[in-house]
């Protein structure tokens, strides 16, 4: 009796423990993926099964928890073109267009398998509750829920490396656990400034079998910003901060 | 069994080139910021026009001229851009040259679209001089609250436009909150004899604003124009995502003096002013399956009724007849003039609707999407549908096939417009 007195008591005492270490988990994840601001550059790969490719170069900045905005550097079709996110809102420019237009983030300005939420991602602790956390030896396996209704993917299963608490893989799947797109990180990179992480992103479908798309990363470096960077007004003028 | 082993080695090999990472590689020398930049794009269009011969802009248009039933076009345009940035200062240009082959033989024009100087001595502000498109109001279609631009064609509402000159100052606030962010943008208007001299009385200095607010995740944009050469006008706009796949969007434009030329059945014209109010209210929507829906009723406070138009149409008729008995086509060559635009334009008319559907990359068909839209005047039930095909093959090379068809009885909009039918293609190349 005695000695499952003492079991229940450390079950309720861990409990609360256990609930701020998942949480604190994913934050750790964030923070190692990336400072809360930054800017970086990426190129992003779309692969075709008959092999052919084309990229796209953009340029991101981020600041705290809720404001991202990128710039299309390449190719000469696309240059000029910036988006830009602030919480759930998100607007694209075309410079021929010349005005911001509302997007979504289940759209996708690049075509292929990354859509409007993969490239302007905000930190997975902003848009996602841990539900489970399962220690599999030498790896995490996360289960994110969604916050609200309006983030990209209802579920994520992440697949983290329990001593570098880096994510090696991401399942998205919809509210009813359809796999949507895994997501593969690889070619763990020193970015100089302590940030350390994986440079090349791969992703597949199995709604889209054969294709795959690529987003590698190149310069990424902490950096603060005003807050008006992140305003429409702005977005014509992203190219200065380069 | 020999033919195990090597079976076994290319089983192995395959097995482990597919589970191989593939290295990438990504040098930052690849985006080298330079401060001059040259690029823009050269494009080819031909169109073939099916004409409607009956049609009254028919007979305004080709009263002189023997064409047939349909007559073919080559279009060919190089847009190029020019820009530097140095510190604070930005200097941009965009040029346009057109050179087209049609019925009445080869023609070529160059316009200067953009010359812009900007100062941006801080993120929060920056002044800038000279020809710029100011793109103000949120509809995709059409814009009657964009009192500085010149009007869009909604038939592609996506391409490059001349702009006016101006001095314009954009000064950006953030704040914490439901008040998101503010930019407020004056804006001078001269209007003389080789500056905007199209857009209003002449010597004259104009003055407009438009105040921006992001409050409660809705931009909202409050805007006028006034000054001796233009009629005073007041504007709003919105725009609000709903949901992840649903945005809302609109506009509203109120000139308390709007003066346009009404021609009477008797050849006469006369100045109608009045109180105009013209608004838009749009949506996009976006499904499941990546089809994207755009929809949006537009209300012209500028257009004209359908007795107005059905007058136009009288006249055109009238000066016809006059100019087969006489010869004399002085009577159509007048309205075929710049005086009854208004009657020819994009929206002559009162009460439309846009619709929009595009597919995005159907049967994994990367970077094509086939598209239609429909452009309906609801007043006298006229319409013309375009399905469309874009697809872009390679890197820098887009693609697109239209056919644009117009519907209507006599006496309506589409249906007295000079074309039944237009067949299109563009090459579009990037640099």
């Amino acid at each position: 009796m005695k000695k499952i007195s003492i079991g229940l008591l450390s079950v309720f005492m861990l409990s609360p423990a256990l609930a701020i270490d998942k949480a604190q988990l994913l934050r750790q994840v964030d923070r190692n993926l990336n400072p809360e601001s930054f800017e970086a550059y990426r190129k992003l790969i779309n692969i075709e099964p008959n092999g052919r490719e084309k990229e796209f170069v953009l340029f991101t900045v981020k600041k705290g928890k809720d404001r991202i905005a990128a710039l299309f550097i390449s190719p000469a079709s696309e240059k000029g073109r910036s988006t830009l996110r602030l919480d759930e809102n998100m607007w694209l420019y075309i410079p021929n267009v010349g005005k911001p237009i509302r997007i979504t983030s289940l759209q996708s300005v690049v075509g292929g398998i990354f859509n409007n939420a993969d490239i302007l991602r905000l930190d997975y602790a902003e848009e996602y509750d841990v539900l489970e956390v399962k220690d599999l030896g030498d790896e995490y396996l996360l289960h994110l829920k969604a916050k609200t209704k309006t983030v990209a993917y209802d579920q994520l299963k992440m697949w983290a490396d329990k001593e570098k608490r880096l994510p090696k893989k991401i399942e998205c799947l919809t509210e009813a656990s359809m796999l949507i797109k895994t997501i593969h990180f690889s070619q763990i990179k020193d970015f100089g400034g302590g940030i350390v992480r994986p440079s090349v992103i791969e992703t597949d479908s199995p709604l889209h079998q054969g294709y795959k798309s690529v987003m590698i990363f190149a310069g990424l470096k902490q950096r603060e910003f005003k807050d008006e960077v992140f305003t429409l007004s702005f977005l014509p003028h992203l190219e200065s901060l380069r | 069994m020999r033919w195990i082993i090597p079976c076994l080695l290319l089983f192995y090999l395959t097995a482990t080139g597919f589970a191989a990472q593939q290295e990438y590689t990504f040098d930052l020398a690849e985006v080298e910021k330079k401060p001059f930049h040259f690029g823009g794009y050269l494009e080819f269009r031909p169109v073939l026009f099916g004409l409607d011969r009956d049609s009254r802009l028919y007979k305004l248009k080709f009263y002189d001229f023997e064409v047939g039933q349909s007559t073919p076009e080559y279009n060919f345009n190089a847009l190029l851009d020019f820009s530097y940035k140095k510190g604070m200062v930005f200097a941009k240009m965009r040029t346009s040259t057109d050179i087209k082959k049609s019925y009445s033989g080869w023609s070529h024009d160059t316009n200067l679209f953009e010359a812009l100087f900007s100062l941006q001595p801080t993120l929060s502000f920056h002044l800038d001089v000279g020809k710029r498109r100011m793109r103000w109001g949120k509809g995709y279609a059409w814009n009657p609250a964009a009192f500085l631009d010149r009007p869009k064609n909604p038939n592609d509402p996506e391409l490059a436009l001349e702009g006016l000159v101006v001095l314009s100052v954009d000064y950006i606030k953030s704040f914490p909150g439901k008040l998101k962010a503010i930019t407020l943008t004056p804006v001078l208007l001269p209007v003389y004899d080789h500056v905007n001299s199209d857009f209003g009385g002449l010597k004259t200095l104009n003055f407009g604003g438009k105040i921006y607010l992001l409050v409660y995740d809705t931009d909202i944009d409050f805007m006028f124009l006034a000054g001796k050469g233009v009629p005073d006008r007041f504007g709003m706009d919105f725009s609000r995502n709903l949901a992840t796949y649903f945005e809302l969007h609109g506009e509203l434009a109120y000139t308390p003096h709007y003066s346009k030329k009404v021609f009477g059945r008797d050849g006469s014209s006369q100045q109608k002013t009045y109180a105009s109010t013209s608004y838009l209210l749009g949506m996009r929507f976006l499904t499941r399956t990546n089809l994207t829906l755009i929809l949006e009723y537009f209300r012209n406070g500028h257009g004209y009724t359908s007795s107005e138009m059905e007058d136009f149409y009288f006249l055109v008729d009238r000066a016809y007849q006059f100019s087969l008995l006489t010869g004399d086509d002085s009577q159509l060559s007048g309205l075929a003039g710049a005086e009854s635009q208004a009657y020819r334009t994009f929206a002559p008319m009162q009460n439309y609707l846009y619709l929009r559907a595009s597919q995005k990359e159907p049967w994994n068909i990367l970077y094509f999407v086939p598209s239609f839209f429909g452009i309906f005047n609801l007043t006298d039930s006229s319409f013309s549908l375009t399905p469309e095909l874009l697809y872009n093959p390679i890197t820098n090379l887009e693609l697109r096939a239209r056919v644009t068809l117009l519907v209507g009885r006599s006496e309506s909009e589409f249906g007295e417009r000079q074309n039944d039918f237009r067949l299109e293609f563009r090459g579009r190349y990037y640099f």
